[in-house]
């Protein structure tokens, strides 16, 4: 009893200070805002979960420092980890149980993996709750949900933005355009979609005449076929598409052995695998060196600061699109209160649906404006090589921490 | 049927869940109270298979995703509600049983578990090569409910409830008719379980059938609360473990077992992932499995189990029960007279069965060899010969079990090499076994009641008939104890009227007296000799000559396979051969004497 009376007094205390012009101290006292983060903290995708909090607790620690939301008395940030496990069930109770227990989110970012983002935002949608998504899916936004909003250029967009640049780069490079195009990939969901755009659209686009085409299930047990193959059919350009390091490393390390590596045949990925830090405690920086894969977001040149702390606060070697993407969304929920002028979800929703927040500052191109589907206008991608033992961004020009170089025959 | 009295404490607990679901609001609450009763329904589909019948499947997920795949697939590209698809989903899971089970069924032990394992991995990787990597439910804003998108959560909670009742209901059904005592005697031992009666392959196929169908049941179900469908969701190892692990916590072969299973497991690992993954991530998973450690260290054959024996121990200090083995000894007393009188030899009757020049080899062994004998109806034939003389396998190839390379099996005059154990049995044949086999949890009754339908046409019959067959064989007074409670004479007895109650005209008897005390054994012979005088045929095969020469009308002396002699029991016990070879030192002296 005596805890509802002395609240009481307090609202009333700080409503009638407020009034009295005493707008200092009610900034000073304006309740934080709540942000969900939902991602896999524990299990199989547990690593690329941790690092997307990094990104998290860094956004809303920079948000906080710049002054928190300033249209709400410079409010600031809170963050509320949840652990959406490792499977799809795990992820829809995760979600049941931030909608149900959390109620006071603005809005939400997660959930790594695509599929458990379809769960969680299955959750999310009826409780009317915006989330912020890196996952690429294109089925993610093609359901007519209002409360999802994916800052990263979908799947099928990804391979349509990069492979042409690549094209251009690899004819600048080497004089010549790439005429035929070889397929190494695993077969998991991400990989199968880029590959159906590559195939039905982009290659008779291009004019690549697609040479090779192979599909492993992960784990790969043997990439010696496959890169046999390869040599054989000497592509111009060859699509490596695996989603787990170890597959990764086997592959590589095979076309090293086999005299193809260090760009002899120049290998695109298009995942952020390739570029993990993880991958250099299992092969050396030479076996890696030229490769280059399309991503949806990485750290580019702007970035300089947050790639730094990155560093020094996680002892993180680059940073990917998982900690930039992540960040951004901190910044990007900030924008949508300081529109919306309310800490509440639907006035947040709406002001992502409604609102263009200008250039986008931490996705690659576009702006930071969603279209009917929940989409990012103008997302672009990133493409990334290995230049002696780190991932730099080198295209679009824009962003590029290093000029490409196209590995020579 | 399941009475209604049988299923009230079920009805309450229904009630009771029905009662905590329409209080709790909070949604994530009650999403859990959902997922509770799928795992359980998943845990019983399992538990009808394999804990009735001890066939172990580690893949219940090809039948769960079949019917998650049924739900989403019909869903997105036939428009259908999943009122609809999710009996068509059953049907599909059904299917699915039928065709996994008639290869599979070949195989048994570990091999058939290892087989299992196999399918959900096939399908998941035909489901991803198929394009169906991620498939999502539609999301339906204009008639959620025909299309089972409820706003209120609590819904599914009860459309989840009244599943689970109506297979509970079918699993009781199945418990106490001849389907679930079938499965409980094939579990038991699979080769009594024909030679008692029982098509056993028929009852495995709709036990992974009516299994197969309640898991496509509840995998659409799982469909509609997930609204996502992902090959590794529902095609996993761990989907399938799920069953398992239900099941065997809260106790494998009884109806409360996936229930209690599913309904503390559930709830606690989703608890430690609330409250730790986000602080200690991965440390759930360690608190879980350690704990499932403990509680299948200290209730090793499950919860329900353990909670059950305990509470009849606790029981088993009243007066009741310390009677009970007075009253046994007491009906039995009357056949253990020990000077047998004589019995008037026959071996007159019309011939039941005849074998003609039966023969069987193992590779180079020659383990039966061209033997060939009469029985006539009403007597007792002994077969004796020493270890490996071949009597078990000569057993073996008159109920079906082998097949003869060469010979014939003549019973009332048609040839039935070739006929299956089951088939042979209810032609009335009916065999005990040397190693017993009793299904120690059930009572006597019951355990006789098993034999009994293969002549019973309904369940009022077998009882009556089990009744009978227990009052033959004098275990009246011990028919309500647990068969592990019995003394390996009362086992002895309990297997013979077992064999008994499916009316066996002629009666195949291996090594009944094996494991008795004297004494023991003259009761058991006094039982055996009462049912001769019925009219019941018998053939014997025994070690223990001095009951044996009381009892038999004729013998048949095996050795290496072959027949060594065909005899009245007088001149077989005389012949120097015999006695010298098969009986010993002692009997040669006793001959001469």
């Amino acid at each position: 009893m005596t805890g509802t009376i002395s609240s009481l007094t307090r609202r009333g205390f700080v409503g009638g200070s407020a009034a009295l012009g005493l707008s200092t101290v009610a900034r000073a006292q304006a309740p934080a805002v709540k942000v969900g983060l939902i991602v896999p903290l524990s299990g199989l995708y547990a690593r690329p979960g941790a690092v997307m909090r990094m990104g998290a607790e860094l956004g809303v620690a920079d948000v906080n420092a710049a002054g928190g939301i300033k249209a709400l008395g410079g409010a600031k940030l809170e963050l509320v980890a949840l652990d959406c496990g490792d499977t799809v069930e795990k992820a829809k109770n995760a979600a049941q149980r931030m909608v149900a227990q959390e109620t006071d989110l603005v809005a939400a970012t997660g959930a790594y993996l695509s599929s458990f983002t379809l769960a969680v935002s299955e959750v999310t949608e009826r409780a009317a709750l915006p989330l912020l998504t890196l996952s690429y899916s294109d089925l993610l936004t093609d359901r007519g949900f209002r409360y999802i909003f994916q800052t990263a250029a979908t799947a099928a967009a990804q391979s349509a933005l990069g492979l042409p640049e690549l094209m251009k780069l690899a004819e600048a490079a080497s004089g010549k355009r790439p005429r035929t195009v070889a397929i190494a990939m695993d077969n998991t969901g991400t990989s199968v979609a880029t590959a159906k755009a590559l195939k039905e659209k982009l290659f008779p686009q291009l004019d690549l005449k697609l040479v090779m085409d192979e599909v492993w299930t992960p784990p790969l047990s043997d990439a010696t076929p496959l890169i046999q193959k390869v040599r054989s059919t000497r592509p111009d350009l060859f699509l490596f598409m695996p989603n787990a390091v170890a597959d990764a490393k086997l592959g590589l390390e095979k076309m090293n052995e086999f005299g193809l590596g260090q760009g002899r045949v120049p290998t695109i990925s298009f995942s952020i695998t390739i570029a993990e830090p993880d991958m250099l405690q299992s092969v050396s920086p030479d076996v890696v060196q030229g490769i280059m894969t399309i991503v949806a977001n990485w750290g580019v040149k702007g970035q300089e600061r947050l790639i730094a702390d990155v560093k020094a606060k996680y002892g993180e070697p680059w940073a990917t699109q998982n900690i930039v993407s992540t960040y951004g969304d901190m910044w990007l929920i900030k924008d949508a209160l300081e529109k919306a002028g309310r800490a509440d979800r639907a006035a947040v929703a709406d002001a992502l649906r409604t609102g263009d927040f200008g250039p986008s500052r931490y996705y690659p191109g576009g702006r930071l404006q969603f279209d009917e589907k929940g989409r990012r206008i103008g997302a672009g991608v990133v493409i990334v090589q290995w230049q002696k033992g780190v991932p730099v961004a080198v295209f679009p020009d824009d962003l590029a921490l290093a000029p490409p170089f196209w590995p020579k025959r | 049927m399941p009475t209604l009295r049988s299923l009230v404490p079920v009805l309450v607990a229904a009630a009771l869940y029905a009662g905590l679901a329409a209080i709790v609001t909070n949604s994530y609450y009650q999403l859990t109270l959902t997922l509770v009763l799928v795992w359980a329904i998943f845990g019983l589909s399992w538990n009808l298979l394999s804990g009735y019948t001890g066939l172990v499947s580690f893949g219940h997920a090809a039948f769960f995703g079949l019917g998650a795949y049924t739900t989403a697939l019909g869903q997105i590209y036939l428009d259908l509600s999943p009122w609809l698809l999710i009996p068509a989903g059953a049907v599909i899971g059904c299917l699915a049983g039928l065709v996994v089970g008639i290869p599979t069924f070949r195989l048994r032990g570990h091999y058939f578990a290892l087989a299992m394992l196999a399918y959900p991995l096939a399908m998941l990787y035909v489901f991803e090569w198929l394009g169906f990597q991620e498939v999502t439910l539609p999301i339906k804003r204009e008639s959620p409910f025909a299309y089972m998108q409820f706003s209120d959560p609590r819904l599914y909670t009860l459309v989840a409830l009244a599943m689970l009742v109506a297979v509970v209901v079918i699993t009781r059904a199945i418990e106490g008719t001849r389907f679930g005592m079938a499965l409980l005697a094939i579990k038991q031992n699979e080769a009594a379980a024909e030679a008692a009666g029982i098509d056993t392959l028929s009852w495995k196929l709709r036990a992974i059938a009516l299994s197969g169908a309640i898991a496509g049941a509840v995998g659409a179900f799982y469909a509609v609360v997930l609204l996502v469908v992902t090959p590794p969701s529902v095609f996993g190892m761990l989907v399938s473990a799920q069953a398992l692990t239900v099941s065997m916590f809260g106790g494998v072969g009884t109806v409360w077992g996936p229930l209690i299973g599913a309904a503390v497991l559930i709830p606690v690992s989703e608890i430690l992932h609330a409250e730790l993954g986000a602080r200690i991530p991965g440390i759930q998973g360690v608190i879980f499995g350690l704990a499932i450690m403990a509680v299948i260290l200290l209730a090793p054959e499950g919860v329900y189990w353990r909670v059950r024996d305990r509470l009849r121990q606790r029981r088993a200090g009243s007066p009741v029960t310390d009677n009970r083995p007075a009253a046994v000894e007491a009906s039995v007393v009357s056949f253990a007279a020990p000077p047998l009188p004589a019995r008037e030899r026959r071996r007159t009757g019309a011939v039941l069965l005849s074998v003609r020049g039966l023969s069987k080899s193992f590779g180079g062994l020659k383990a039966v060899q061209n033997v060939s004998f009469d029985v006539h109806e009403g007597m007792i034939l002994g077969i004796i010969g020493p270890n490996g003389a071949g009597k078990t396998t000569l057993f073996n190839l008159l109920n079906g079990f082998l097949r003869p390379d060469a010979g014939q099996v003549i019973v009332d005059g048609r040839d039935r090499v070739g006929e299956r154990p089951h088939q042979l049995a209810r032609a009335g044949i009916g065999r005990t076994f040397q190693v017993m086999r009793p299904f120690l949890r059930m009572s006597v009754r019951d355990n006789v009641r098993v034999g009994a339908y293969l002549r019973a046409a309904s369940e009022e019959e077998a009882r009556r008939l089990a009744d009978e067959a227990v009052d033959r064989v004098g275990l009246r007074g011990a028919a309500d104890r647990i068969a592990g409670q019995l003394t390996t004479k009362e086992l002895r007895l309990m297997e013979l009227a077992r064999a008994l109650a499916g009316q066996p005209r002629l009666l195949l008897l291996d090594e009944t007296l094996a494991g008795l005390g004297h004494g023991e054994a003259d009761e058991v012979v006094a039982v055996i000799r009462r049912l001769a005088e019925t009219g019941i045929t018998i053939v014997i095969i025994e070690h223990t000559m001095q009951a044996m020469v009381r009892l038999v009308d004729h013998f048949l002396v095996l050795d290496h396979g072959a027949v060594l002699m065909d005899g009245e029991p007088e001149r077989v016990t005389r012949d120097p051969q015999v006695i010298e070879a098969y009986l010993g030192k002692k009997w040669v002296a006793h001959a001469h004497a």
